[in-house]
């Protein structure tokens, strides 16, 4: 009886460990993955479609610098945004930079007549439903999402950037 | 230190460390207990040592020590209730819906209090690891306490002794004693009949009775307590992964949705709200808007193929339709959605207008146009319409170049390259507006110039406009952990009930050389032990007064 009573106390405190470890684990876990993405956060996957019938998915590129700039023909300043960043793009392709560009759930005749003005090399991707665009919590456009080579977010720019503030962030992001 | 404590009763029998009466005949051990000379003995967990009552205790035995003390269990709940409250000084976290900015809205909106509100963690004080330490806790405490007590009250109660030791009976908070006439194995066999008769369950040893009645009732507590593991476990089985889900969507009319972080779309067919008339309403309200209803009519689909392909159309299955209004959700398969909010604006989604040829009188169409993703060329008649450009809301920016203000069809503009008889073989540029209002704004036939006075897109009669008049908000829920609360709620129930409604009765008595020597036993009721043992007294001849038996002590 002595030997089962011991064992009896080892299997219910190793089930209170595993049960209490998981349920506290969790909620620990839970405030970093839940709520807005910030710096240092996993930015949510997704797959989409680009301009040439195929699809590009953020886990294409791991080890990669990658910059996701959220746009539309709607917003003026993600307007002049897009020749600025095919200007960095052509900059700093060579050292492995990526920019994705997610189209904010326009039609593709809006998104056609409006990526013709320009001769932009990087992806254009376009979202649906707005389904990406909530995963990443936008709340105001542009976005942009600096991801460095670890695959987590160094820096999340809400609103407008100049050429230069583009730049210094690339030439961040490229040294991590 | 190794102290071998002598725990043998005079009886003979050999007691574990902790006992307060002995196992067999029921004497007191402790001595503080056998100083007491007659006052009524303790006898919960009939006087046995708790499992964990060891002489030399390990870690393990510590922590099980710990967890096994009653006082530390109700700290701990005291604790937790005291935190609870904690949570209920502003707004939790998840009681918001829309964008929510916990960082800043704590601030503005209490000022210091609130941002030290934030800071510190209590704006999730239920999903905090502390306050779930504590749960783990009492579950923890919950379990080691009940099996370091049930198991040792099981075994006392299932082999019990029925002569017990004369200190025991007498130090019985209900007692009686007397000098009996005649052959005390008759006396005793009489009085168990009566007993018996009042349901007890009598064990006779010659002149020796123990008679016991619902002993089911001692474990009303312990299956209380399994209720409420199951209880906590299925509250902290909440936060695994699909387990619970609670979300917000918003369905214009006619839209198909998908809900995310699931295979299934909802689709709003209708959104109809309906208010009361004046007639309808008391003097008070009348001129008031009051909701009678607020009913969207949904149709939720699975996506069987295609469902992360975004290059195709995802194949939806239906698998429930339902009329959802205020407290009457579409359930499917854990899945709930309730109606939780609206908005009246509406939106236009199509247009099916016709294309007048204005020199010849002849009209073609109507066709088909959507808001959004048309079809790029139209054929009518000898005319082709190609669709050039569209937007959304229609504006000139600062170059005077046309641009949209946004992706809501608020005020949509096409701009078609029109070919066809009498107009320039490479087409012609038309601009349209499908609403009145800005076809006027802009102006739409002095865009057009020359080519206004030969063709004309128009829409006739309401019937080919097709709009969106409302939009439906829904609250996605789903709880896979109730069904497990509810099955504990019906443990923990039960248990009270079987702990509460019914008490535990024992008596005992023993004749020496005609000396009748008797004492009971109950949980709670004393008053009703009495009375039973007066009762069957009274039936074999013996009147007395049942207060008369009270031996004194608490709880008589």
């Amino acid at each position: 009886m002595g030997k089962s009573r011991k064992t009896v106390q080892i299997v219910i405190l190793a089930a209170v460990l595993i049960i209490g470890g998981y349920a506290i684990g969790s909620t620990l876990f839970a405030s970093d993955s839940g709520g807005a993405l910030k710096a240092g956060s996993e930015p949510p996957p997704f797959t989409l479609a680009d301009l040439n019938g195929g699809t590009k998915a953020l886990s294409d590129y791991q080890g990669k610098a990658v910059v996701v700039n959220f746009w539309g023909t709607f917003c003026p300043p993600c307007v002049k945004e897009m020749p600025e960043f095919e200007r960095q793009y052509a900059k700093w392709k060579d050292q492995g930079l990526v920019i994705l560009a997610i189209n904010l759930s326009e039609d593709t005749l809006t998104v056609n007549n409006f990526v013709r003005q320009f001769d932009l090399n990087y992806p254009i991707l376009r979202d649906v439903n707005r389904k990406t665009e909530r995963s990443y919590g936008l709340r105001s456009y542009p976005t942009t999402f600096f991801i460095g080579p670890d695959g987590k977010i160094m820096e999340i720019t809400v609103g407008g950037m100049t050429e230069q503030e583009i730049d210094d962030r690339i030439e961040r992001l490229l040294q991590l | 230190m190794l102290v071998v404590e002598n725990t043998k009763c005079e009886c003979g029998h050999q007691n574990s460390v902790g006992t307060v009466l002995c196992e067999s005949c029921g004497k007191p051990l402790l001595p503080s207990e056998a100083e007491g000379a007659d006052t009524p003995l303790e006898m919960r967990y009939d006087g046995v040592a708790r499992r964990s009552q060891k002489s030399n205790p390990n870690v393990i035995d510590r922590v099980w020590n710990f967890f096994s003390s009653v006082k530390i269990a109700i700290y701990l709940i005291v604790i937790t209730f005291l935190t609870s409250m904690l949570g209920t000084i502003y707004p939790q976290e998840n009681t918001f819906v829309n964008n929510f900015e916990p960082a800043v809205y704590y601030e503005e909106t209490y000022g210091l209090p609130g941002k030290i509100y934030y800071m510190l963690g209590l704006s999730h004080t239920y999903e905090s690891w502390w306050f779930i330490g504590l749960l783990v806790m009492i579950g923890t405490s919950l379990v080691i306490c009940s099996l370091d007590r049930v198991l040792p009250l099981y075994r006392a109660l299932s082999k019990q002794q029925i002569r017990k030791h004369p200190q025991f009976i007498h130090r019985q908070k209900t007692v009686y004693k007397q000098t009996v006439e005649g052959d005390p194995e008759q006396w005793a066999e009489q009085f168990g009949a009566q007993l018996k008769r009042k349901g007890y369950r009598i064990h006779r040893d010659g002149s020796s009775l123990l008679a016991e009645k619902n002993r089911f009732s001692r474990w009303g507590p312990y299956i209380n307590h399994i209720g409420l593991i199951l209880f906590l476990l299925a509250i902290l089985a909440r936060s695994l992964p699909g387990f619970q889900m609670d979300s917000y969507i918003t369905i214009p009319d006619g839209d198909t949705v998908q809900i995310s972080g699931t295979n299934y779309y909802v689709k709003n067919e209708k959104f109809i709200v309906e208010f009361y008339k004046d007639d309808e309403l008391p003097e008070t309200l009348k001129g008031t808007a009051r909701a009678k209803l607020f009913k969207t009519q949904a149709v939720l689909y699975e996506c069987t193929s295609n469902c992360n392909d975004p290059l195709k159309q995802p194949e939806l299955t239906e698998v429930k339709q339902h009329d959802i209004i205020v407290n009457d959700p579409l359930k499917y398969k854990g899945l709930k959605l309730y109606q939780f909010d609206f908005d009246m604006t509406p939106r236009l989604n199509a247009v099916h207008p016709m294309l007048i040829d204005k020199q010849t009188g002849k009209s073609y169409g109507p066709f088909d146009l959507p808001m959004k993703d048309s079809a790029p060329k139209h054929e009518l008649g000898p005319f082709t319409l190609e669709l050039y450009a569209n937007f959304m809301e229609f504006a000139l920016d600062s170059n005077g170049k046309p641009t949209t203000l946004s992706r809501d069809p608020v005020a949509p503009a096409f701009i078609f390259t029109v070919k066809g008889p009498g107009l320039a073989a490479e087409g012609e540029p038309y601009m349209y507006f499908p609403m009145q209002k800005d076809k006027v704004k802009f102006a739409q036939d002095v865009i057009n110039g020359a080519l206004a006075e030969k063709i004309e897109i128009k829409v006739e009669g309401m019937e080919n406009v097709e709009f969106s008049e409302a939009s439906t908000y829904l609250n996605v829920r789903m709880d896979r952990a109730l069904p497990y609360v509810w099955i504990g709620a019906v443990f923990s129930m039960v248990g009270l009930l079987m702990g509460s409604y019914w008490q535990h009765r024992r008596i005992w008595l023993r004749i020496d050389d005609g000396d009748l020597s008797l004492g009971a036993h109950t949980n709670k009721n004393w008053y009703g032990m009495r009375s039973d043992v007066a009762g069957a007294l009274k039936k074999i001849g013996i009147t007395v007064d049942p207060k008369a038996l009270d031996n004194g002590g608490n709880n008589a």
